[in-house]
């Protein structure tokens, strides 16, 4: 997880010129208009830096929260929320690198790079997943 | 966590939106092969206060049709929802109503 958490903060890092070359970076950072180049120029003037600022701080809340080692991770809303959004820009990272389709099925054995990703990835969408329900189940008990 | 806001968008219309900016802007939410279904029903009642059958509705939008017209109003609140949106990883825009 903290090596996932070294690459997209990478990823972050990077400037605000290769957005438009990486496809990882387009989903991470989409236009805001389809069709009008020039509102989508405006829009990412408006919106890009706080976007990729909030980012960040998820991240950093992410990180902050992880026991060294594993183990038990207990977050309040706030942290759940960081956690949420970040396990979900990884998957959109890798899934985007792996070309995930609605068809795509977790790899049966790892035989090589591409499968370890996958299983990776998986293991993302069962741990996003389970955040969501959690966060579900908390909102209806208050309710 | 913010809590649920207000369940309904009513578009503010000043006098400079009237004459040809009468058509509403709208946000629109995209299918992506990533975002889980559970995932996009809970931000959309996070972000937008929906309740749990409206939320669930526009996702099977999203889902089956491609795309859902989550929020509609002037240009500028839209732009804020696309980037509240994006800040969670949906796959959004806006634009004029068609």
């Amino acid at each position: 997880m903290g090596l996932l958490l070294d690459q997209l903060e990478q990823l972050l890092e990077a400037d605000v010129d290769d957005v438009g070359d990486d496809p990882v970076m387009v989903r991470l950072l989409p236009d805001g208009h389809r069709g009008d180049p020039e509102i989508a120029a405006d829009y990412r003037e408006l919106t890009e830096a706080s976007l990729r600022t909030g980012k960040a701080d998820d991240l950093a809340t992410v990180r902050a929260t992880l026991p060294d080692g594993g183990g038990e991770v207990r977050l309040d809303a706030d942290q759940a929320a960081a956690w949420l959004r970040t396990t979900n820009d990884l998957r959109l990272a890798l899934g985007t690198r792996l070309d995930i389709s609605e068809d795509s099925e977790p790899p049966e054995e790892i035989t090589g790079d591409e499968d370890h990703q996958m299983a990776v990835y998986y293991w993302l969408t069962a741990l996003q997943g389970s955040l969501v329900d959690a966060l579900v189940a908390g909102r209806a008990a208050r309710s | 966590m913010a809590g649920p806001l207000a369940p309904t968008r009513t578009p503010e219309t000043t006098d400079e939106e009237q004459g040809d900016l009468d058509r509403p802007w709208v946000t629109i939410v995209w299918n992506d092969p990533v975002n889980l279904m559970t995932y996009v029903t809970f931000v959309l009642q996070e972000l937008f206060g929906y309740d749990e059958p409206t939320a669930t509705k526009l996702m099977l939008q999203v889902h089956h049709e491609g795309k859902a017209i989550v929020s509609s109003g002037p240009r500028e609140r839209m732009e804020h929802d696309t980037s509240r949106l994006h800040a969670y990883g949906l796959w959004a825009s806006f634009q004029r109503d068609s």
